[in-house]
């Protein structure tokens, strides 16, 4: 009998707070994190953009990193949310723990990449960032800062990232190839992700609207989400409170196109199934989706399909909170990871913000309004990425 | 559990013709590989919206299908360090030089690391598990381990597992800015004995299908997959890697040949020779990395090759470093590490 993986620290920093606590508060109080881009270098003022509210030499100084040291504003992010994940857990490394770190991200050290460019091409001017580059580096980064990872992993699986590192976390622990595993995602806004969103005219030039009649694309977000996964039985050994178990999981490939969705919500329909029936339950069991809910117009359809595939007439509770967060993409499942636990643990139910319309052709209605004191047991949470890859992960109240 | 290679599809800075006994030895610094005619396999109109990588992917994956006599795979692995930079830097070129003007989408579209995986689903309309792994030096053997998980699962009875990565002039002449590349021209059959630091650039693209059976095709059978990061440089692997042969309960002197990942960085090969001294001082040791030439997932070709010598029973002469052949060849260990901080080994049995 394989032990049951279960989650024991929560970190997060997002445009709506750099803590659980403050995430939460701003959960409660419907405040949204979309604005006007104050931190990003880049012509394209106007459109709107979720930015973790703190600058590059803010958070090193909050992190106490020295500011000669090579640091991308992914690992920053990342640091932040692994940092508070840890101590939510209680972690000890005086113990002979074998600790794995598993990260999700697409941009990696591009912010710096696309600032310092001319100067790799032509000069040694900025040429220690140019080994923070690439995915697997940012992930490093985060690990050196706390010296207790004995393995690393980096995915990248665009905006899926984060929820496929959780499973992947799952899974070393429930083969006993890992004790505890911080498994989450970072992605920080660069110039590079919103010039590439905007020529695919997916970004609302006003605050996103997912499953709106009226919805006309996506706020770009950054930040930073990651779980302390461990089995039960190295929770009991150490006396570390349990959170939630990770009930189910599935990861499937729509294999339709790179950057839309197929209209049925094949690989959206398949990754539900699969994480329901991996966690024994009936859809009805269900009582909260945190839906991907892009605010994108194919996004919303698709994902709508599936789940009133899989839910039919039984569609419980679920929103998008990307209008509070910002899409943070590769992040974005770690983030919503967290919302949705602390949704479980705080017992209430984060509102859609801007939902007014139906969308014609399939009128599901999305939670208009918080909902305070409700007792949750199983919730859902869906991350599907460009190019198909699609995760679903269920998490339960013991 | 047994896990086997049934099929392997390369593409590689070797010539496209393997079937002399000896291969191709560099003088340079950086070269790429040696291309298939992507017509023979993709349309041409596909093709041109198509970059190298992907093309590449799309053959090498191809091949080891059709090899392993699968037409559609239960998973799709990819291990790339770089993605597809090569996209990547036309987009972020343009966005540069016109100052976040005039961009067209089809470049960032298939600029992302999840575009190789999602390219050959969509091409097989493979709605099965789907994953990339973007893990510097250590990115194909992610890859590995994560397949091979899905078999400890049951979830899958084949896995199409990939490790593909292309070194576009720019990015050679920024790793070769912070000295990843030697700056002299160097043997490659000389490698194991440089005395400077650097490797020599290459790339490749290297696919295997995965099969729980064993089929006719089958070359090895991979036992285990075990990766390990030191946040300091690693004082001494080699207490990991014996730690993990007695998980297996093997001992150092059961594993017939230690394929190691010798590169020609004097500092890596170093980790090396301390590591064959340590714990294999009597095993034969191979290498590769002068066939292949060093990129983020080089591995990938250590084992095809090792597959190879397993399928076989022989050891070419160009892939022995050190020690002689005695005719016995059961079990192989590959080893890698990428600057002594990510290390990996693979371990194969015939099968």
């Amino acid at each position: 009998m394989q032990e049951k993986v279960v989650v024991t620290g929560l970190g997060i920093i997002s445009a709506i707070g750099i803590s659980t606590d403050e995430t939460v508060k701003s959960l409660l109080s419907g405040v949204s994190g979309v604005g006007r881009i104050s931190h990003l270098d880049t012509i394209h003022t106007e459109i709107p953009c979720a930015e973790v509210q703190m600058s590059d030499d803010e958070l090193r100084k909050s992190l106490l990193v020295s500011d000669d040291e090579i640091i991308t504003r992914t690992s920053l992010l990342g640091i932040s949310a692994v940092k508070e994940a840890m101590r939510y857990a209680s972690l000890n490394f005086d113990r002979k723990l074998r600790i794995g770190l598993i990260s999700g991200t697409t941009v990696g050290g591009m912010e710096k990449s696309e600032a310092y460019y001319k100067d790799f091409i032509s000069n040694d001017n900025h040429k220690e960032y140019i080994d923070a580059h690439d995915c697997g580096a940012c992930t490093e980064k985060i690990a050196d800062y706390f010296k207790c990872f004995g393995y690393v992993s980096t995915i990248s699986t665009a905006c899926s990232s984060a929820a496929n590192a959780i499973i992947l976390g799952s899974e070393l622990i429930k083969n006993d190839i890992l004790d505890v595993v911080v498994a989450g995602g970072t992605e920080c806004l660069t110039k590079f992700h919103l010039n590439g969103f905007n020529t695919l005219m997916i970004l609302d030039s006003r605050p996103c609207r997912p499953f709106d009649d009226s919805r006309a694309g996506l706020n770009l977000g950054e930040g930073a989400g990651y779980l302390v996964l461990e089995s039960a039985a190295v929770a009991r050994q150490r006396n570390a409170e349990v959170i939630c178990t990770v009930s189910g999981y599935g990861n499937a490939c729509d294999a339709y196109h790179q950057t839309a969705s197929s209209p049925e919500g094949k690989g959206a329909m398949l990754a539900i199934t699969e994480a329901l029936a991996m966690a024994s339950l009936d859809p009805c069991e269900i009582d909260y989706i945190n839906a991907h809910g892009t605010g994108t117009g194919n996004n919303d359809m698709s994902e709508a399909q599936a789940l009133v595939t899989v839910f039919g007439d039984k569609l419980p509770p679920f929103s998008s909170t990307k209008p509070f967060t910002g899409h943070t993409t590769s992040a974005a499942g770690g983030i919503e990871s967290v919302i949705s636990i602390l949704a479980l643990r705080h017992g209430f139910l984060p509102h859609n913000l801007n939902f007014a319309t139906p969308m014609k052709d399939l009128p599901v209605v999305p939670l208009t309004a918080l909902k305070h004191n409700v007792s949750l047991k199983h919730v859902l949470s869906n991350s599907f990425g460009f190019g198909g890859n699609n995760s679903t992960l269920i998490f339960s109240r013991q | 559990m047994s896990v086997y290679i049934t099929g392997i599809g390369k593409i590689s800075v070797q010539p496209l013709d393997q079937s002399g006994s000896t291969p191709q030895y560099f003088e340079t610094r950086y070269a790429r590989c040696s291309d298939p005619a992507f017509s023979d396999f993709i349309n041409p109109m596909e093709a041109r919206r198509m970059s190298t990588i992907i093309k590449r992917a799309i053959v090498s994956t191809r091949m080891a299908l059709d090899e392993a006599g699968i037409d559609m795979p239960g998973a799709v692995i990819t291990g790339t360090g770089l993605g597809c930079i090569e996209d990547t830097e036309k987009f972020l070129t343009s966005m540069i030089n016109d100052n976040e003007k005039f961009l067209k989408p089809t470049y960032f579209i298939h600029s992302t690391h999840n575009t190789i995986s999602s390219q050959v689903a969509i091409r097989l309309k493979c709605n099965g598990y789907n994953n990339t792994f973007v893990h510097r030096g250590i990115s194909f053997e992610l890859a590995l381990h994560d397949a091979m998980l899905l078999f400890m699962q049951g979830k899958v009875n084949n896995a199409l597992v990939g490790g593909h990565d292309e070194m576009t002039p720019a990015y050679f002449s920024l790793l070769d800015r912070i000295g990843y590349w030697k700056k002299e021209v160097v043997p490659s059959s000389s490698l194991h004995l440089s005395s400077t630091t650097g490797s020599v650039a290459g790339e490749g693209s290297t696919s295997f299908v995965l099969s729980s059976q064993k089929s006719a095709s089958a070359y090895a059978r991979i036992i285990d997959v075990s990766t390990f990061y030191y946040s300091d440089a690693a004082k001494d692997p080699s207490e990991h890697i014996e730690a993990f042969l007695s998980m297996h309960r093997l001992k150092p002197s059961d594993i017939d040949l230690v394929m190691t990942g010798i590169n020609g960085d004097v500092n890596d090969n170093n980790i090396y020779y301390k590591v064959l001294e340590k714990t294999f001082k009597d095993t034969m040791a191979g290498w590769y990395k002068h066939l292949s030439l060093e990129y983020f997932t080089s591995p990938a070709f250590g084992l095809q090759v090792s597959a190879q010598c397993l399928k076989s029973g022989k050891i070419p002469e160009h892939l022995r470093l050190r020690g002689s052949f005695n005719g016995k060849l059961d079990h192989i260990l590959l080893y890698n590490h990428f600057k002594n901080r990510n290390h990996s080994l693979v371990l194969l049995s015939s099968c």
